[in-house]
Order: structure tokens, then sequence, then C-alpha cells
């Protein structure tokens, strides 16, 4: 467990070392809030009202997206500049050699949308313990979710890289686009409502947003959006263990 | 081609449609051009990346060795952005066209070139801030806080009106003179809403784009003279 712990520890350095991208999230995370936010909240209010607490919550879950694509990237871009061959070769089990990953992962993803979370809530007067926790219990289970879902994909970029970034691209649009994050289901098109409860982060917005307080009319059953939230972390988590276990040994990567 | 045409099509599709459920159903008519725009935009930025490709890759000291001038190859890389992205975005205009009716296609053609200047001016941005990404990944800051900042404070989601109304004049003065509100303007207005095609957003458009694109083919050239002289950018 030390090893595991020390490899994270490792990764982890390397990512704070270079504190720009951390600047760079908060610095467009503050300017579309304060200007796409605002004025879309002026251009919806009379049908929907508290917009801009919805879609401050939206752009943390793209946060989260976000950086858990960067974690399947760096896994890929590993492989890809031959330090995974090396990673692999420690005296670290492939389990251990994951968790390290999805620690590096959590800290990234904790990093970036804490800090915002944590001001936003206190500019709103909405900052309360329990809210606060149980919202970054909810990101942190949904970025482990959607970290697994890229590690496990990044066997496509061991054929080809093109083919890898493309399929992410496309996979980004569909569950971005089709889900809540940014509207919520009761203005979707009905033939597109299916869809969206089939997204991750559909589960992931609402149950952040119900733990934060905004009107549950317009959000999923928590429950039933907890339990998908964490057999999402556990399931894509369970499967990248797998492909890191059975088909990463000896890969090279295209 | 195929991921960038079907990302502004779910936009289009999707992003667009719902919320003009929630705001109104004139909505969707105002985004679709905007989308369009935001298309050109991403298929010009290509060059950028495609710049900071070469110049990690060392593909750029292949190039270098082509019977080919270094301003040659400088002009190549910004058209083949502007030419970039003006194939996507009238691939986009037409497949608009069947969602939102076109007043005017005239008017349309007669766009055709000041896009393509407007996609060079992005291309040449792009280039520009390839061309001082001298460590790692730091390219890829550059380029999302251009493109987040470039579309946000823009009147490609919001009116023109909205933005004066509800934000400083500072900011609504960038909004109004971004080449991307420009082109959104101009595609709002004369393509699909039918009015003539007016010349100050035409000359707006040539006096925003074209410095843009000086500049990135000043900045990679002085990279690639020094790639030449001292063999490192």
């Amino acid at each position: 467990m030390n090893r595991v712990l020390n490899l994270a520890a490792f990764n982890i350095r390397v990512l704070l070392s270079d504190p720009t991208w951390f600047f760079l999230s908060w610095a467009l995370f503050a300017l579309q809030l304060a200007i796409y936010g605002s004025l879309m909240s002026k251009l919806v209010s009379p049908n929907f009202p508290n917009y801009f607490f919805f879609y401050g919550i939206g752009l943390m879950i793209i946060i989260v997206f976000e950086s858990a694509e960067d974690v399947g990237r760096h896994f890929v871009e590993n492989a890809h500049e031959g330090e995974l061959p090396y990673f692999l070769s420690l005296p670290v089990s492939r389990g251990g050699f994951l968790i390290s990953q999805a620690l590096y992962g959590v800290v990234n993803t904790l990093v970036k949308v804490a800090p915002p979370l944590l001001i936003v809530l206190l500019l709103w007067g909405n900052l309360t313990i329990v809210g606060a926790l149980f919202s970054l219990l909810t990101l942190f289970l949904l970025g482990l979710g959607i970290t697994g879902i890229m590690v496990s994909l990044s066997f496509i970029a061991f054929k080809a890289v093109d083919i890898y970034l493309a399929v992410l691209a496309g996979l980004s649009a569909l569950l971005v686009r089709f889900s809540t994050v940014f509207y919520p289901l009761a203005f979707m098109p009905s033939n597109y409502s299916p869809v969206s409860v089939l997204s991750p982060l559909t589960y992931g917005a609402d149950l952040t947003r119900w733990a934060l307080g905004f009107d549950p009319r317009y959000l999923l059953n928590p429950i039933l959006a907890a339990v998908v939230v964490t057999a999402l972390a556990v399931s894509t988590l369970s499967l990248s263990a797998r492909i890191v276990d059975k088909i990463i040994e000896g890969v090279k990567a295209a | 081609m195929a991921v960038l045409i079907s990302l502004s099509l779910s936009d289009m599709l999707v992003t667009a449609l719902v919320l003009g459920r929630m705001i109104s159903p004139e909505y969707f008519s105002f985004l679709v051009p905007g989308i369009v725009t935001v298309g050109l935009f991403t298929a010009a930025t290509d060059t950028g990346r495609r710049i900071w490709l070469a110049l990690r890759e060392g593909v750029v000291q292949y190039y270098m060795t082509l019977p080919i001038k270094t301003s040659g190859l400088v002009v190549a890389y910004i058209i083949s952005g502007g030419l970039g992205g003006l194939v996507y975005s009238s691939a986009l205009l037409i497949i608009a066209s069947f969602a939102v009716h076109p007043q005017n296609i005239l008017n349309a053609i007669l766009l055709v070139p000041f896009m393509f200047v407007l996609a060079t001016g992005i291309a040449g941005l792009a280039a520009f801030l390839a061309s001082i990404s001298r460590r790692g990944e730091i390219y890829w800051v550059y380029a999302q806080a251009l493109q987040v900042s470039l579309i946000t404070i823009s009147t490609v989601f919001y009116s023109a009106q909205t933005v004066q109304q509800y934000l400083p004049s500072p900011i609504a003065t960038i909004a109004n003179y971004n080449p991307l509100s420009l082109t959104a303007t101009a595609l709002r207005d004369s393509v699909f809403g039918g009015q003539l095609l007016s010349a100050s957003i035409l000359s707006d458009m040539l006096s925003t784009s074209l410095p843009l694109a000086a500049i990135g083919a000043l900045a990679y050239w002085v990279i690639l003279r020094s790639l030449r002289l001292k063999g490192k950018p």
C-alpha cells in the first residue's frame, strides 16, 4: 500500500508542480458564470427560475468531466511516451497502479472543483457543511465513474490514438449535450428524454443540485441518482481494473 | 471533420432546440447562425494544434528541408487554416439551412470571402499561441482560454442588446467587435434575416481579422527563422 501511495504521490506532485491549469480552470469558471450564466439566466427566467444556480452546478459537472478525461488522456500519454511500461515494471500490482491513477484523478478533480464550489456557495449564501460535503462526495463519485470509463476506453488508443480522440470527442458530445448539465429534463423534447437518462452526468448533476437545495420538481429522484452514481463508479472502475490487468501488458501505444 | 460536424450538429439539434424551448421558439433561429460561426472558429483553430504538433514532433524541420521559402510555409499554414474553417462552416451552413430557412442565399455566397478572411485571422491567432508555447502542454491552456473567452464574450448566444443591458459597457464593446459576433450578426441579418449586407459589418470583419492573421503569420515566421538560424525555436 505504501508503494501505491508513493506512486500516487509522485503523480500528484507532478500535477501540482504546474498550477497554470488550476488557475485557468478557476478563471474560466468565473468568466462563464459571470457572463454566460448571468445573461442566460435573464433570458430563461420567465420560464425557469434560478437558472444561474442551475448553470453554476452544471459548470462544475463539466469541470469534473474534463478532469476525468484528463486522467484518461494522461494514461494514454504515458503509454504513448513510453512511461507506462516503466510504471508497469515497478513492484506495484496492476490494481495498485490503477488505484494510484484514480487517486491522481481525485486530487486533480477536487483541486479544480472544490474552491469554486465553496466560493460560489458562500456568495450565494447557501454554504452549509452538510450540503458542501454531500455535493463534493457526489462530484468525487461521478469523477471516479467517468475516470473508469476513460481508462477503459484507453485500450482503443493502443490501436490508434486518432480513433481514441475521435471516440472521446463524440462520446463527450453525446454525454454532455443529452444530459441535464445545462438544461432540466422537463424542457427536453420527449424523444430526447430516454437518451438523457442514459447519461451518467444527468444523475451526477441532479444529485449535486438536490444536495445543494435546488427545487426538486426539476430534478430526478435523488435516491435513484445516488444509486446510479455509486454503481457507475464501482462498475467502471472494476472494468478498468480488468483492462489494466489483462489487456495492457506488453501493448505498445499506437 | 466528421467529429467536428457531429459536435456542431449536436449543438444545433440538441442544445439550440432545448434552449429554444426554455427561452422562446425564435431563439433556435437566433442560435443556429451562432453555431455555424463557432464551427468556423473550431476548424480554424486546428491550425494552432497542427503547428504545435509540428514544432513538438520535429515535422517543421522536415518542412524546412523542402524547396520552399519560410514565408511560403507560413502563408501555406495560415491559408490552410482559413480554407479549413471555410469548408467546414460552409458544410454547416448547408446543414443549418435545412433547420432554418435562409432568406437570401446570394448573401451567403457574398459572405464567403469575408468568412475566409475571418478564418485566416483565427488561424493566425492560433498560430501565434502555438508559436509562443515553449513548454509542454501550455498550448492547450492558451487554446482553451482563447476559445472560452472569445465565445463567451460575444453575441453568439445572446443579442447585443442583452449584453448592453446587463453587462458593463467595456464588455459590451468587446462583445460587439469580437469577430465571432460580427460573423454571427452578418449571418443572422443577411442570410437568415433577408436584410441587405451591411458594409460596416463587412469592413469590421476585415479590420478585426486581418491584423490577427498578420500577427500569427509574423510570430510563426519568427519561430521558423530562429529554427533555421539557431536550430531551436
